[in-house]
């Protein structure tokens, strides 16, 4: 098989990469989180980045994440092969532009070297930042990126979209003489509900801009080819810096090359195949192009033996032997060429950024955010904002759509880290899938007995609208479905003075704070649609002994 | 006023009875049952086995041993209190579509007595492909996380092993009804249910903080839609939705008893075995006769009283035709 014909397989690679990865957005939702957590580990234990972030940023290693160095080892050896072959997102580009594309062959520009630096620069601050604890490797990392995008923007967008269809046809029942359209509608709608969203109607918070950042990072292959991968990528710039000197490199037959120009048209990193002795291993993404372009056979991948071999057969041949017909860009090492100031531009940007970012009184752990209700199993803040990627794994694992994506709770660090939106979804008592799915230990993985005894925050009563104190009503409706065995939530039968002069007695609820495990039961099923007359606020939560108003054992029911 | 269909089951029960009684040998699980003797209201005929006219069947046990085999036991109670009903074959006819309503609201094991047996609720599925139904669907509108809850609570695991369509109910898909009741008009009910020919309503009998107990009529809830407001008029929705349903046939799992922190439990120690199955036609006898067991005079039981002045069924259930059969492993 020529290099040429490879071709095909590199897209079959691509292609099973992006739908192996899409499907395991789909299954960690399904429930079968242990199992699906193992396999979407593997795409985030080769990433080095969330080996790198984690380590750097938490001072942790994640076991898992050494299998990266598997990544980076066959960087090192092999180039950006990762790019070209597995990455799901690098698909995504690879098809936007192939239909920007669509069979008209102009040529793709070459980015200005300025261009292609820009992503060098993007891992130093990130690096930077991180050796002040601020990880945010996870938001600009093509897997997290994807996958927080995914499951944060394109299932609730098809969640909507399935289920407004049919819930317009369900509505309007519309009949041919005697069969309802409906007998062919609602299985197919069940199965599709059952199937890619487990029943699930999705409502996420922020899941438009999900969506719309990839479209519009898609879109920009229309001007910029794999502009995402070839400017700002920090994973492309990291295996960038490890393609220093691949053993795999792009042997250029000068002699045989016409000129045409066709091998770089096709070029999606601009590593400059035409360019004899000048290709750019660091920017190339091993994907075939240029090869199979290529009228005149002039190019081609080979081996290239390790130095002391190379300097071995050197001393071997003699002087009249035939210089060999292809140039490789041997000697020189395919260079960065990052200017100094940019480099202390961008660890300082990061520097300043970190610091910055923890400045606010929330970070500087004077007062805390009341809506920053995170998963139970989660760490301390700190840490948590350390080792948590954004992949949004736990918000899909999520059965009761409790977790969704932060805007403003936890700060400009903590955008698209996971919080319990107790109005939305509330914590289910049984289920620990947020720590099965989480692929860096931000969640840890609690026994189920732990969990049930662990306060990620307090239910709060609000008495200026809660039915039996404002409205002399009985409602009761909290404490039914408060999950804990012994009641957090409990009535005090109270003489109520009504209206019409009459004396009611009503069942007044309260809260136990020793018991109540913040889970938001109450919260979503209070009969308030607006704002809950229950409410769970971060106060008392476990992890955080700073932010605990009580002193444990005093009133109520605790002990 | 009986309907067609319900003379032509009880002439089919009624020859049904007749054939059993003919089969009835020591080595059928059918020579186990025997009248309680002095049971009140007993069927004057003790030697056979089922009475068509029966209001209320109520099957019991005393096991005295460790270690029982609760399945087998469930199993058996519910048996018996159909067949002292007369069988299924009274209530279910051949090519029905039957929907079985058990309480699954609660993300709650069975041990915990916070959903319907799940042993009850599969008994109940056979029996009515005994008996010729075409299909068999169990569900329920839970309010813990559905999924999680149909698993924990056993009851979908073991309906759909004996070949019953288990199914979720997706409030989006409710539709309005006209109820006609007193406080509900028009109100959001489960298509499906109220579309299945027969429909049984099994619920657990428990504590209920708002209440004091769940049991048949409560167990209604399970079919509609916008619940959280009921809570403010408990008494007069539950009547309004019993009306509508007209129940033909509960049963009554008194296997355990919640006697606490209901609707939800989740102690274990707040259960008592009481390891009782009762059948019945008469919803508020039954019901009745479930707030006996916890200890409630059926007399101070609000929404009762309320179902008795709206003509849904008798208070007093010692005064309906019954039966009482002790169950022995």
């Amino acid at each position: 098989m020529t290099q040429a014909q490879l071709v095909p397989w590199r897209r079959a690679a691509q292609s099973a990469s992006f739908v192996a990865f899409a499907t395991l957005a789909v299954w960690v939702g399904r429930g079968a989180a242990t199992s699906a957590r193992n396999l979407l580990l593997a795409y985030f234990a080769v990433d080095p980045l969330v080996l790198i972030g984690t380590l750097v940023a938490a001072h942790v290693l994640v076991t898992v994440s050494l299998f990266a160095l598997l990544t980076v080892v066959a960087s090192v050896l092999f180039g950006r092969l990762f790019c070209g072959w597995l990455c799901p997102f690098g698909s995504l580009h690879t098809l936007a532009l192939a239909w920007a594309r669509r069979g008209r062959r102009r040529r793709l520009p070459d980015n200005a070297s300025s261009v292609r630096r820009s992503k060098y620069f993007g891992l130093l601050v990130l690096l930077a930042a991180a050796t002040l604890g601020v990880n945010l490797f996870g938001v600009f990392d093509p897997l997290s990126l994807l996958y927080r995008s995914l499951v944060g923007g394109l299932l609730p967008a098809l969640g909507l979209a399935a289920d407004a269809s049919s819930g317009a046809v369900f509505d309007a029942d519309p009949t041919l003489l005697d069969w309802h359209l409906t007998a062919w509608s609602e299985p197919v709608y069940g199965a599709v509900h059952e199937g890619l969203f487990a029943g699930r109607h999705y409502a996420l918070a922020g899941g438009f801009v999900l969506l719309a950042l990839v479209l519009v990072l898609l879109v920009v292959n229309v001007r910029w080819p794999r502009w995402w991968c070839r400017a700002v990528c920090p994973l492309g710039a990291l295996l960038g810096l490890l393609a220093r000197r691949p053993l795999l490199y792009l042997a250029q037959r000068d002699a045989d090359c016409s000129g045409c120009g066709l091998c770089t048209i096709d070029c999606p990193g601009a590593a400059q195949p035409d360019k004899p002795g000048d290709w750019l291993a660091r920017e190339c993404f091993g994907c075939l192009n240029c090869v199979a372009s290529c009228h005149k056979d002039a190019l081609a991948f080979d081996w290239r033996s390790p130095r002391w071999i190379a300097a071995m057969r050197r001393a071997r041949v003699t002087a009249a032997a035939a210089s060999p017909a292809s140039v490789a860009p041997a000697t020189v090492a395919s260079p960065v060429n990052l200017a100094r100031r940019g480099v202390l531009a961008s660890l300082a940007g990061g520097l300043v950024g970190a610091v910055a970012a923890r400045t606010s009184p929330q970070a500087r752990g004077l007062v805390f955010e009341p809506t920053l209700i995170r998963p139970p199993g989660a760490r301390a803040e700190p840490e948590f904002l350390a080792r948590c990627v954004r992949c949004g794994a736990c918000i899909q694992a999520c059965p009761t759509a409790a977790l969704h994506p932060a805007w403003d709770e936890a700060g400009l660090e903590g955008v698209w880290t996971p919080v319990l939106v107790a109005r939305v979804g509330y914590c289910e008592f049984n289920c620990t899938r947020c720590g099965e799915a989480c692929p860096t230990g931000a969640i840890e993985l609690l026994t189920r007995e732990a969990k049930q005894r662990l306060h990620i925050g307090l239910a709060v009563i609000d008495t200026a609208r809660c039915l039996p104190f404002a409205f002399e009503r009985d409602c009761i409706v909290c404490e039914e479905h408060c999950p804990t065995p012994k009641k957090a939530i409990y009535f005090v039968p109270t003489d109520v003075r009504t209206r019409d002069g009459t004396t009611r007695i009503l069942r007044q609820p309260r809260v136990d704070p020793d018991l109540c495990i913040g889970c938001g039961a109450c919260e979503t099923k209070c009969p308030y649609r607006d704002r809950a007359a229950i409410r769970v606020v971060s106060a008392n939560e476990a992890r955080n002994p700073a932010n605990k108003p009580f002193l444990s054992g005093l009133g109520g029911l605790g002990g | 006023m009986q309907t067609r269909r319900q003379f032509i089951s009880a002439v089919a029960a009624a020859a049904g009875a007749a054939g059993a009684a003919s089969v009835l040998g020591c080595n059928s699980p059918l020579a186990a049952l025997s009248p309680a003797p002095g049971a009140p209201g007993a069927s004057a005929s003790t030697g056979s086995v089922a009475d068509a006219a029966l209001e209320l069947s109520i099957a019991r046990a005393n096991p005295q041993v460790e270690g029982l085999d609760m399945q087998r036991l469930a199993t058996r109670l519910t048996e018996s209190a159909l067949l002292g009903l007369g069988g299924m074959q009274r209530f279910v006819s051949r090519g029905s579509v039957v929907w079985i309503k058990p309480n699954i609201g609660w993300n709650r094991a069975p041990e915990l007595a916070a959903n319907t047996n799940p042993d009850v609720v599969a008994t109940l599925v056979r029996l009515c492909f005994e008996a010729g139904a075409a299909k068999v669907k169990v569900g329920d509108h839970t309010c813990h996380e559905s999924r999680q809850t149909y698993v924990t609570s056993g009851i979908a695991a073991a309906a759909e092993k004996l070949g019953a369509t288990v199914i979720h109910l997706d409030e989006s898909r409710f539709r309005e009804v006209k109820l006609g009741g007193e406080r509900l008009q028009l109100w959001p009910l489960a298509p499906e249910i109220i579309e299945a020919d027969l429909v049984i309503n099994v619920p657990v009998v428990k504590h209920h903080s708002l209440t004091q107990t769940s049991l048949c009529m409560k167990n209604y809830m399970g079919v509609v839609g916008k619940r959280p407001a009921w809570h403010q008029d408990m008494e007069t929705c539950l009547v309004d939705i019993t009306r509508y349903m007209k129940p033909r046939l509960c049963v009554l799992d008194a296997v355990r008893l919640l006697t606490a922190n209901g609707p939800t439990g989740g102690d274990v120690g707040d259960v008592r075995m009481a390891y009782t199955v009762a059948a019945g036609t008469d919803i508020v006898g039954l019901d009745a006769f479930g707030g006996s067991l916890l200890g409630h005079d059926p007399a101070t039981m609000p929404i009762l009283r309320r179902a008795v002045s709206n003509k849904l069924g008798q208070l007093d259930w010692k005064k309906l035709r019954q039966r009482e059969d002790t169950v022995t492993l």
